[in-house]
């Protein structure tokens, strides 16, 4: 009991997290529902098809909508969708964390030299996530609830707890089988090759929605099983025996973890070859890498660089074929003119990819500015700072070295990015404006720089605060810009957000105001931080 | 005169609570090997941590060879080598690649003087610092405040995690650098590590100066638990143990006597004469016990503040 409530502890705020996120999630679609759906029988069945044609150009990520005319089949594809691939990221995280980060801190060491057996150690962890997967889906249906009552109308309620049973079942199934792909790897390698190995899973059964050959291998992955009951949908019921399944892979996962973990040594995996021994050297690394400022940095963070850079780069590409494949049928429904008066003006194409692009791409890179923040945190709580500041360096020099450094980092990933949707636009006979393509690629620096900036600040005053508060404020000012629109939000509140100021300039130019309100944040921040380091305890 | 290598002037830091460090003023001379002593959680990190310019103090002040430690950190920074309580993480960067990045901040390292250290105490630079052992860490983080050869160490319990072997490597470091000029401030919570090395001691406890001691102070603060056991049949000469300088706190029991010594063994070895000894076991008290037996005897005219 106690190793369960310690690994609860452990997870705490993962919980809170996912929790609040699902919550929201479901909340804001069923809400939105009836802002952008309409009233009237005939409104939403003519919202119902312009949805499932829009959604038929996505079944290669997700699942096609069944009655997206109602707010059950709305919510079960539009929220429970992506929170079935949020969930799927959570087990991940949590269960690579639970196998193997617990080991390089030496927590699972402590843990197991208290006299807990180590079949009981995974057990409790999965317990434990199992519990706090399911009070994260019931969140996301109370939310749905929420959002359905501001509407006027109801949900069955054991509708809304069938669906949070799936979607916590799929997040255990997940945890599981990452415990179990952990207990092969190296901990440094585990989230990686986890990773890999779901989001096959994920492709196999999307990507045979698409590609018959496929179909005959679907059932290996859990995201099948987690598609088989659709139980908010009119008329949707619970596959109880996909349930059962997806719960079935996660007992069987976790057993086997269990039983790997026992023939394993703490801190290697099952099975590891061994490494060729090697003359030791006392040398110092003679690269002049190390001796320039802000380079040194670049290159020792030069493979999150690379994967951010390919990463963003790849997105890019994609959003422009999947432009050209979305747009040209949607021209042809007249249903869908409103919808998409709300976010489109000018050339359609450019219009719609600036949008579902750019839009993205803030967010991406938010995610950036919000990675290189919480490094800087650790920084300053893993004794790294104090150690860098035992050096006759200034602290202000940090702070410039740090903006510096994430300077760079931006403008590779956007001017490769960049790049990379002008070559895919040109294949794809998509005419982006050159110029405004760099521009709004470009613009993406100070937005991150924005991002960069007031993490600075609160890493100097509240370090290890700092990620969880400028996550929720980029969350918050996504969202706000995103569904603003849609439920009609006062324009000074859509204006607060941060990537109002970044505007459209693909289409629309660069938006000077907000340019120069981006610059003043940044410089703002910068000199705020640097000051607030210089007076600040390191370490406290 | 030199000016001081350290100068605190009631240098406080108040974290609330009677947690943190009080009006210590200490005064360490250029070249002077100093020892600070007090248990976990003293306040030694924190005094640390003032000098380096790390935190702010409260009240007071605190300066290295005349510069002020929170105005002029960057200053003395080119003076300092340090070794930190806790080496921090440098995840999958190799120990040579750790050198030249933390090198180059002091604007360069000498290539000749890494690589003499770090063969002195075997530590491979070529693996990657997730490999590195605690002990491995340790034994960087000496290199990293030695290579540049400063005026002033200061030295945050440097020896934990070496192994005795390295200890005394460490030990034999620390008596070159004194030859060479340097003024040393060895933090530690172990008696003897400091005993060895230190011209004076300053022992910290609850955040508050106890006393600052000479080697011969030191000497007599300090006191073994000692147990006897005696052959059976030999008579245990308890009176004459009793009545030996310096030999307190004696308990007997059938053939076993157990009691404090203080200072020197002679008068004990003295009074064992003729008896057939079979076992004598010594252990050092802890720095609480010693801090009890120092206000004990002090009490009247030492008050002890929290």
């Amino acid at each position: 009991m106690a190793a369960y409530l310690l690994a609860l502890r452990l997870g705490r705020w993962g919980i809170a997290g996912f929790g609040a996120v699902a919550f929201l999630v479901t909340l804001l679609q069923a809400a939105g529902f009836y802002k952008i759906a309409g009233r009237t029988e005939a409104e939403r069945q003519a919202f119902g098809r312009s949805i499932s044609v829009l959604a038929s150009q996505f079944t290669v990520i997700i699942a096609p909508p069944i009655r997206p005319d109602t707010v059950g089949g709305y919510v079960q594809w539009r929220a429970f969708g992506f929170l079935a691939i949020l969930f799927a990221i959570w087990g991940l995280a949590s269960a690579s964390g639970a196998a193997r980060g617990d080991e390089d801190r030496g927590l699972v060491g402590a843990i197991l030299a208290g006299g807990l057996s180590r079949p009981r150690m995974i057990t409790a962890r999965f317990a434990a996530f199992a519990t706090g997967a399911l009070v994260a889906a019931l969140a996301a249906s109370a939310g749905m609830l929420v959002g359905v009552a501001s509407g006027g109308e109801t949900i069955s309620t054991v509708a809304a707890l069938q669906a949070a049973l799936v979607l916590a079942a799929l997040g255990v199934c997940c945890y599981s089988l990452t415990l179990l792909f952990a207990q092969f790897t190296s901990a440094r390698n585990s989230t990686a090759i986890a990773g890999v190995i779901l989001l096959a899973l994920f492709l196999v059964n999307s990507l045979s929605r698409t590609f018959d050959a496929l179909v005959s291998w679907r059932w290996l992955s859990p995201f099948h099983y987690y598609e088989q009951s659709s139980p908010l949908t009119p008329g949707g019921t619970l596959d109880v025996r996909a349930a059962l399944v997806l719960l079935g892979i996660a007992a069987a996962a976790a057993a086997l973890a269990a039983f790997a973990f026992r023939y394993r040594d703490v801190g290697s995996p099952l099975i590891s070859l061994p490494t060729p021994s090697r003359r030791p050297s006392y040398q110092m690394s003679r690269s002049p890498v190390w001796r320039i400022p802000v380079l040194r940095d670049l290159y020792e963070r030069r493979v999150s660089l690379l994967v951010w850079t390919v990463g963003l780069s790849a997105l890019g590409a994609l959003f422009v074929v999947l432009t050209k494949s979305i747009v040209k049928p949607l021209l042809a429904i007249p249903e869908l003119a409103p919808y998409f008066a709300l976010f489109v003006n000018g050339n359609i194409y450019a219009s719609f990819f600036g949008y579902i692009w750019f839009g993205f791409a803030q967010l991406l890179m938010a995610g950036f500015a919000i990675t290189q923040v919480a490094r800087w945190s650790a920084e300053d709580s893993d004794g790294r700072l104090e150690l860098i500041l035992s050096n006759p360096v200034s602290r202000a020099r940090v702070v410039i070295e740090r903006l510096i450094v994430l300077t760079f980092g931006a403008l590779i990933i956007a001017a490769v990015s960049g790049v990379a949707v002008g070559i895919e636009a040109h294949y794809q006979s998509i005419q982006l404006n050159s110029r405004r393509l760099a521009e709004a690629s470009l613009l993406l620096v100070p937005f991150t720089l924005v991002f960069g900036t007031v993490g600075a600040l609160l890493a100097s005053r509240i370090p290890r605060a700092t990620v969880g508060i400028l996550g929720a404020f980029a969350f918050a000012s996504y969202l706000t810009v995103e569904l603003g629109p849609i439920f009609k939000l006062p324009v000074w509140a859509q204006d607060v957000s941060a990537f109002k100021l970044y505007g459209q300039p693909l289409t629309a130019g660069t938006d000077q105001t907000g340019l120069v309100i981006m610059l003043v944040i940044v410089i703002a921040g910068l000199m705020a931080s640097a000051l607030v380091m210089e007076r600040r305890d390191i370490g406290a | 005169m030199d000016v001081a290598a350290i100068q605190t002037s009631k240098l406080s830091k108040n974290y609330g609570q009677g947690r943190g460090l009080f009006d210590l003023d200490l005064h360490v001379e250029a070249r002077e090997v100093f020892g600070f002593l007090g248990p976990n959680g003293a306040g030694k990190s924190t005094t640390i941590r003032c000098l380096m310019g790390l935190i702010r103090p409260t009240t007071g002040s605190a300066h290295i060879f005349g510069l002020d430690c929170i105005r002029d950190y960057v200053s003395v920074k080119r003076k300092v080598g340090y070794v930190p309580g806790e080496m921090p993480q440098f995840g999958s960067l190799r120990g040579s690649e750790v050198v030249a990045y933390l090198g180059a901040l002091r604007g360069g390292a000498d290539l000749i003087s890494v690589r003499r250290l770090a063969e002195r105490f075997n530590l491979d630079l070529s693996r990657r610092y997730r490999e590195y052992s605690s002990g491995n860490k340790q034994k960087l983080a000496i290199v990293l405040a030695f290579m540049h050869r400063p005026q002033l160490l200061i030295l945050d319990e440097p020896t934990s995690g070496l192994d005795p072997l390295n200890q005394q490597e460490f030990f034999a470091l620390l008596s070159e650098a004194r030859e060479d000029g340097a003024t040393i401030f060895l933090s530690s919570h172990i008696l003897s590590e400091v005993e060895r090395m230190c011209d004076r001691v300053g022992i910290i406890r609850s955040g508050r100066l106890v006393t600052i001691a000479d080697l011969d102070e030191l000497h007599a603060i300090r006191f073994h638990h000692v147990e006897l056991d005696f052959a059976p049949g030999t008579e245990v000469p308890v009176n004459a143990i009793r009545s030996a300088a310096g030999v307190e706190e004696v308990v007997a029991s059938d053939h076993t006597v157990k009691c404090i010594v203080k200072g020197s063994f002679e008068p004990l070895l003295d009074a064992l004469r003729g008896a057939t000894v079979n076992n004598l076991v010594s252990h050092e008290p802890s720095l609480e016990e010693i801090f009890l037996e120092y206000y004990r005897e002090t009490a009247p005219t030492k008050a002890m503040t929290p």
